[in-house]
Formats: structure tokens, sequence, C-alpha cells
């Protein structure tokens, strides 16, 4: 049983961990994301070079990136900056997972921000992407 | 051929609502798709979640180097400016470098997402691996 908390900068530790639940990418998301980026590439519905259809590199942001709902209550936030690397295909049909740790916090220009590193991985353990990201918290 | 300087097709991306709640969620006390609680926190309408130019760039990436950039991929970006619900974004690229990694040659790609006035909203790099055609 998890006992959320809201997230505040102070709340926040440095080395805090988090895990997402498993989510099977189904041709349903990838149609989804399609749609919500307006990018239809034939390798998302048909073959694509890796085999079958693939998703979209950057379809699992968004499970990185709500890491911390896994256990805060996070009303909002900015997100800062981005970066990723796409070392293996999405492959429809995957049961997926991101990890990640807060790496960082700090304060500028008033405004409090954190950093967090994250794979994702497929249910063999192999890393399909990895990045990091600097979200800014807001203060109520 | 030195392409260092080539600039890529530019992407224009139109970005509702709907599309918006389809990406983020639809969730109440969400900037990106609740209206009021947008504009109590300050914004004058849904904020398009910065995450959307990532799949921008990523798809005008994709479209140049194919599975070079589905397989070694990278991208790295700042968000500086908001985007609203409603707004036009142009995705701009150009080649900065290329330069070897094993096998292949990786090429990096300044990027740049433009709203509808010709204010920067994201700036970053993204790259992806190029390799020799098979010799048949």
């Amino acid at each position: 049983m998890i006992e959320f908390k809201k997230l505040t900068y102070e709340v926040l530790k440095v080395g805090e961990e988090f895990v997402s639940d498993e989510h099977l990418v189904t041709p349903e998301d990838v149609e989804t994301y399609a749609f919500a980026v307006d990018d239809h590439h034939p390798w998302f519905f048909e073959k694509s070079p890796f085999g079958g259809p693939i998703a979209h590199p950057t379809l699992l942001g968004n499970q990185a990136l709500r890491l911390r709902h896994g256990r805060y209550i996070v009303h909002a936030g900015l997100h800062a900056k981005m970066e990723f690397e796409f070392l293996e295909p999405i492959r429809q049909g995957v049961r997926v997972r991101s990890r990640g740790t807060v790496v960082d916090k700090y304060e500028r220009r008033g405004k409090p921000y954190m950093v967090t590193e994250f794979v994702t991985e497929d249910e063999g353990g192999t890393v399909l992407v990895r990045g990091r990201f600097t979200q800014m918290l807001f203060r109520d | 051929m030195d392409t260092n300087g080539q600039a890529l097709p530019s992407l224009v991306k139109e970005i509702s609502q709907r599309k918006i709640d389809a990406y983020s969620v639809v969730r109440p006390k969400s900037i990106h798709t609740d209206e009021s609680w947008a504009r109590q926190r300050g914004f004058r309408a849904p904020l398009v979640q910065a995450m959307m130019s990532t799949a921008y760039v990523s798809e005008m990436m994709t479209r140049f180097l194919g599975a070079g950039f589905v397989k070694g991929g990278a991208m790295s970006m700042a968000f500086i400016k908001p985007v609203y619900a409603g707004d036009r974004l142009t995705v701009h690229g150009v080649v900065k470098e290329k330069r070897r990694e094993g096998d292949a040659t990786r090429v990096v790609v300044e990027v740049r997402c433009e709203n509808q006035h010709g204010e920067k909203t994201a700036v970053g790099t993204a790259s992806g691996l190029q390799r020799p055609e098979p010799r048949t």
C-alpha cells in the first residue's frame, strides 16, 4: 500500500527511486499516439525494418515522466528539458516498465526543479530507451 | 558529399485540444486538459505537453534517418516557451555534424520548434546513425 504525499521540493529526496507498473504496448496505444501527434508512419501499422510494426520511439516518454505519480500527488509541473537515447525499437506486444532515480534538485531564479534519470525496459530486461529529464515544480 | 548545413524538410503541426487530450489523457487538475485549472495556474489556455514536441522531432528524424534513428537515435531538448492548445508549431532541423561511430556515421541535427508567431518554443539537438548501403 502506498501512502501518497503531495510533491514538494522539500519532501523530494535526491537518490529517491521510482518504478512504474508494467504496461503492454498495444496497437491501440500506437494508434492513439499516432492520432495525438499526427504521425502515421507505415512502420507503426505494417511491417518495419525490425520485423512487425513498431511504436513511435517517444511513445513511452510519458511512462517515465509520470514515474513520480506512483508515489506523489502532482497537480502541476513544467517540463524544462528532455534527453532520450533510443537503444532498441519498441515492438508492439512487448511489456515495458520504466525505472527512475532523482539525481538532482535545485532552485534557479526562485523556482524549484527536479532531475530524473530513467530507463525503460522490456520484460526480458533489455533497455529500450534511457534518458534524463528536468521538471519544474509549482509552489502553491 | 558534405551535407553539413543541409536543412531537413520542416514539419507543421496544428495542435488541437483533442490531440492534447489524446496525448496527455483527460484528467481534472491538469494544466494540459483542464482549462479552468490551467487558467488558475496562470496560463491563458491549456498547455501542450512539452513531450509532444519531442514526438515531432522524432518524426522528422525518423523520416530523415529511418531505422538509424529508431535504433541508435538520441535527442536533447530544452523547452523554452509554453505552447498552447490551438497553436501551430513548425519543426526545423539543420545538419550540424557528422562523425564516425563504429561502422556507421552519426548525423547530428540542430532542431528547433517555432510557434505561429515565429517564437522559438523548444531547441536542441537530435542525432541518429547512417549506415553505408550494403553492396550487392
